[in-house]
């Protein structure tokens, strides 16, 4: 079965209905170059939806809150003569991030990671083979554990990206191994953080690379499919390391 | 419905983030982008009479932004200060900052693409509404969306990819 570009679109941007997007599901499970064909349309969403979501973060300058604010100056005299600015710290708090655009954020953290890898020294062992597969190790055992993404300064041998709760409740960090070039996620399973997939394709050693192509395919694939919800923000990434990441607190 | 004006502008300040967003991904120019937000928003205060109750407001506000930068275009094309598509801005919507993080790269080729295109992917794949929505915002069919989204993805997807084998160094 063959299918057309508008199809494939709608079935990355959560458009089709269920029947069709089962359908999807099974054909894109034989076939790794439609499977590729959906991952563009997603990789170019989120690289969208991830540089222009800076804006939102931005100061609004004063003029827009007057404006917003200052009926009485444009044209709805009578309304109310009362002219009364809201105290500014009532500012708009960003609408809630979606899962792709908390993707999309975590790529470009990344960018800045490879831009310095060609100066460093490399990796000691970070893995190690499980029972149940791969195990970090070391100093990505250490990371995982303690590191919060949002207090890197970024030069830091290990990057985490972005925290969630997977569907069956437990932790997942996505981490950058600086010196390896490698990216990968891990998701916690008892005392351990199990590796649930690494991906070593990251930019070629010098060449500059665009953030939203940071995180290889397999990986946002893998995120996308595990994530529970949005991403964890700073806070509540940080009470869960406190908690020792049990998904019970 | 009895809001008072001081609610709705309240309303109208909470999506100014959005607004602001939005406005930037139809225009390159930072200055531009934020002039329109400000006649969308005076617009939006003159035309409230409009805005049907239960209505979504961000939607609303949508339309008239998208009519308001469409006039734009059309005035600064008559008064031949514009090609097409949309010329440099003199004051690029981005700092060293954003370059970072590839929001150049991505409105350089968001820059280049037909208006009724842009507007669609705008509205989709930034702002992050259903085809449904947007269709409504842009009042047209959703057959007609979704072939504008599908050209636009591929004309930005084979900017975005000539930039960067061109390189950005």
């Amino acid at each position: 079965m063959k299918y057309d570009d508008e199809t494939l679109m709608a079935y990355a941007d959560g458009e089709l209905d269920p029947a069709q997007r089962a359908q999807i599901d099974a054909a894109i499970a034989k076939d790794p170059a439609l499977a590729l064909r959906v991952e563009e349309h997603r990789a170019l969403r989120a690289r969208l939806a991830g540089a222009f979501s800076r804006v939102l973060d931005q100061p609004i300058p004063e003029r827009l809150e007057s404006a917003a604010r200052a009926h009485s100056s444009a044209g709805t005299q009578g309304r109310g003569n009362v002219l009364q600015f809201p105290a500014r710290s009532a500012r708009a708090p960003s609408p809630p991030w979606r899962a792709r655009e908390w993707i999309a954020m975590a790529a470009s953290l990344l960018l800045g990671v490879m831009l310095s890898w060609r100066f460093l020294a490399p990796d000691s062992r970070a893995f190690e083979a499980g029972k149940n597969g791969l195990l970090a190790r070391g100093e990505l055992a250490r990371a995982l554990e303690t590191q919060l993404a949002s207090e890197q300064s970024g030069e830091e041998r290990v990057q985490i990206g972005l925290t969630f709760k997977a569907h069956d409740g437990s932790y997942c960090r996505s981490f950058v191994l600086r010196t390896a070039r490698t990216a990968g996620l891990a998701c916690r399973a008892g005392s351990e953080w199990q590796v649930a997939a690494t991906d070593s394709s990251l930019a070629p050693e010098g060449e500059m690379q665009q953030a939203s192509s940071a995180l290889p395919p397999s990986i946002l694939r893998i995120i996308e499919s595990r994530m529970e919800g949005a991403a964890l923000d700073a806070e509540g990434e940080k009470s869960a390391q406190q908690g020792a990441w049990d998904p019970g607190r | 419905m009895t809001e008072t004006s001081e609610e709705i502008g309240e309303r109208i300040a909470l999506l100014l983030p959005r607004l602001r967003r939005l406005a930037r991904s139809l225009s390159r120019d930072l200055h531009d982008a934020d002039d329109l937000v400000q006649t969308a928003v005076e617009r939006a205060w003159r035309h409230l009479d409009q805005l049907r109750p239960g209505a979504s407001l961000a939607s609303w506000m949508f339309g008239i932004m998208k009519n308001a930068w469409l006039d734009n275009l059309r005035a600064r094309r008559r008064r031949g200060e514009v090609a097409l598509p949309e010329d440099s801005g003199e004051h690029p919507a981005v700092s060293p900052v954003d370059t970072e993080a590839g929001l150049w790269a991505v409105s350089e080729a968001m820059n280049k693409l037909p208006e009724d295109q842009r507007l669609a992917i705008a509205l989709v794949l930034v702002e992050g509404m259903s085809y449904k929505e947007a269709a409504a915002v842009l009042e047209i069919p959703m057959g007609t969306l979704t072939s504008r989204l599908a050209r636009g993805r591929t004309a930005l997807a084979a900017a975005l990819s000539d930039e960067a084998r061109g390189g950005i160094a």
